[in-house]
């Protein structure tokens, strides 16, 4: 008895193709995240606007992205949408008309509404004495926002957001499925036409594994980065007071006010 | 198309039994994930260094891969794997129900499986050295004491995978399965009414969430019972 019939040869001829199709899966995942970045802002202040209407749109919005499987969406948007006859004839085709630009809008949408939660928690955690002083310091509302209050809650949010992130990532696999050939529908293609069963899919989620924990070991970077006055504090404390049997696992200095899950942070 | 047409109405009973499908595969799932993660989270908190590394290994694999993927080589490559445990002379048939399935236990038992060894790293050490300082034996006092304790510490977070699980089940419909969103879509291709189908299918889910999030709430009261509220 061996390992899993995996057929090197066959690997090693495919990779270029996979390496394609995971580059459409890398530029997808970021293309979204950076457009996310800025929808996922633009609702989550709209959810916690003053104006009822307002915030009663943007939480409607996130229940119903939230709430509905990525797949659903892709097939509304992709073959929904080409059934109007307005949508067809109209300039709106150059979007819609491409499978592309239709996953990236359901992508948009889905990570957005994920990420208002994300963006909430960490808005709220940046403690409410900061935002107070600032303001008695006579500085303006939008400088509050951007210079004090934003900068802190990127880094209490830095967690939650790498689970976001990730979830996302490994989600774009489901792209193929509206025809657009990123690495799933790669090997898939590769397994439809060899009837191999392993050696597709095998390569296919080694080369997604690489690059999520790339992206993990970003944020990992990132996160040292954006704490490293609390790291370092940590470690003179740690190697002080217990200087034995530590707990291996940090514990965060982002978790000031957000729990932050174990697993992900998608919740309805 | 009319509304009442028989052909709806066709479409509509598919609809229904593929919801049908969607929850069967969806509870089926999941418990067998509760069930397998828990028992892994339990042993991987096992000093063992080949234990720890298995763990280690399973868990950076299933939180590497895509799920979709994993649902692939079970469905593809599940007989195959079948045939080399148990012997080349019986074959083995996998059909996407069952590959659907054991995709879903594998990849979320690894979450249950974190969640369980937070909550038991969050549960007060003096629930141990009590149990030991009374000579309950380890079994019982698993049984008895501490994994009571942990339902409600890991409650929220089981509630997560919950609605992460039934937002998964979708991808089994790749693997031919036809579940709620696979019937969807062939009820839109075939009636090109793909915004009512689909629309019905999102509903479907919204409303489930909705739903289980109501009764969860119950269930954290109920389990949270006899724990003092921390007034903020």
């Amino acid at each position: 008895m061996s390992g899993l019939p995996i057929d090197p040869h066959l690997a090693w001829v495919n990779l270029p193709a996979m390496g394609h199709g995971l580059l459409i899966n890398i530029i997808m995942t970021f293309l979204t995240l950076g457009i996310g970045l800025f929808t996922s802002l633009l609702v989550t202040l709209a959810r916690m606007s003053k104006n009822r209407v307002i915030s009663a749109v943007a939480g409607l919005y996130v229940v119903f992205f939230r709430g509905v499987p990525l797949l659903i969406l892709l097939y509304l948007v992709y073959y929904g949408l080409g059934q109007i006859e307005g949508v067809r004839k109209g300039p709106l085709w150059l979007i819609f008309g491409s499978a592309f630009s239709c996953a990236i809008i359901c992508l948009v949408l889905n990570h957005t509404a994920f990420m208002v939660e994300v963006v909430r928690g960490a808005l709220e955690a940046v403690p409410v004495g900061l935002i107070e002083a600032s303001r008695a310091l006579g500085i303006s509302p939008r400088h509050v926002f951007f210079r004090i209050r934003l900068p802190l809650a990127m880094r209490y949010g830095l967690k939650a957001y790498q689970n976001e992130v990730v979830m996302f990532a490994k989600g774009t696999a489901v792209v193929g499925t509206i025809t657009v050939v990123d690495l799933t529908a790669v090997a898939n293609g590769v397994f439809e036409e060899t009837y191999d069963p392993f050696t597709p899919i095998l390569t296919a989620a080694a080369l997604y594994w690489v690059f999520v924990n790339t992206v993990r070991i970003g944020f990992y970077r990132l996160d040292q980065h954006l704490n490293r006055h609390l790291i370092t504090d940590e470690m003179q404390r740690r190697s002080v007071v217990v200087p034995k049997k530590a707990e291996t696992s940090r514990p965060s200095p982002v978790a000031i006010g957000i729990a932050i899950p174990a697993v992900r942070e998608r919740v309805l | 198309m009319d509304l009442f047409s028989g052909e709806f109405t066709g479409y509509a009973r598919q609809m229904l039994y593929g919801g049908l499908v969607t929850i069967q595969l969806f509870l089926s799932g999941f418990s067998l994930a509760l069930v397998c993660g828990t028992a892994v989270g339990i042993v991987s908190l096992s000093r063992n260094a080949v234990v720890q590394g298995a763990y280690r290994v399973y868990l950076s694999i299933i939180t590497g891969v895509p799920s979709l993927l994993i649902i692939f080589l079970i469905y593809y490559g599940g007989g195959a794997m079948l045939a080399r445990v148990f012997g080349h002379s019986r074959s083995f048939d996998v059909t996407p129900f069952s590959a659907g399935v054991a995709s879903l236990t594998i990849v979320y038992s690894v979450y249950i499986a974190e969640l369980v060894r937070g909550a038991v790293r969050n549960l007060p050490r003096g629930q141990f050295e009590a149990a030991a300082a009374l000579a309950i034996r380890p079994w019982a006092a698993w049984l008895y004491i501490i994994i009571p304790q942990l339902v409600r510490l890991a409650l929220p977070g089981l509630i997560n995978i919950w609605l992460i699980v039934l937002k998964d089940t979708p991808l089994v419909s790749l693997a031919g399965l036809n579940e709620l969103v696979g019937t969807a879509k062939i009820a839109a291709g075939a009636t090109k009414k793909p915004f009512l189908f689909f629309i019905t299918a999102s509903l479907f889910f919204i409303l489930f969430s909705a739903v289980t999030l109501r009764l969860s709430a119950l269930l954290e009261r109920r389990f949270a019972r006899g724990i003092a509220e921390v007034k903020a």
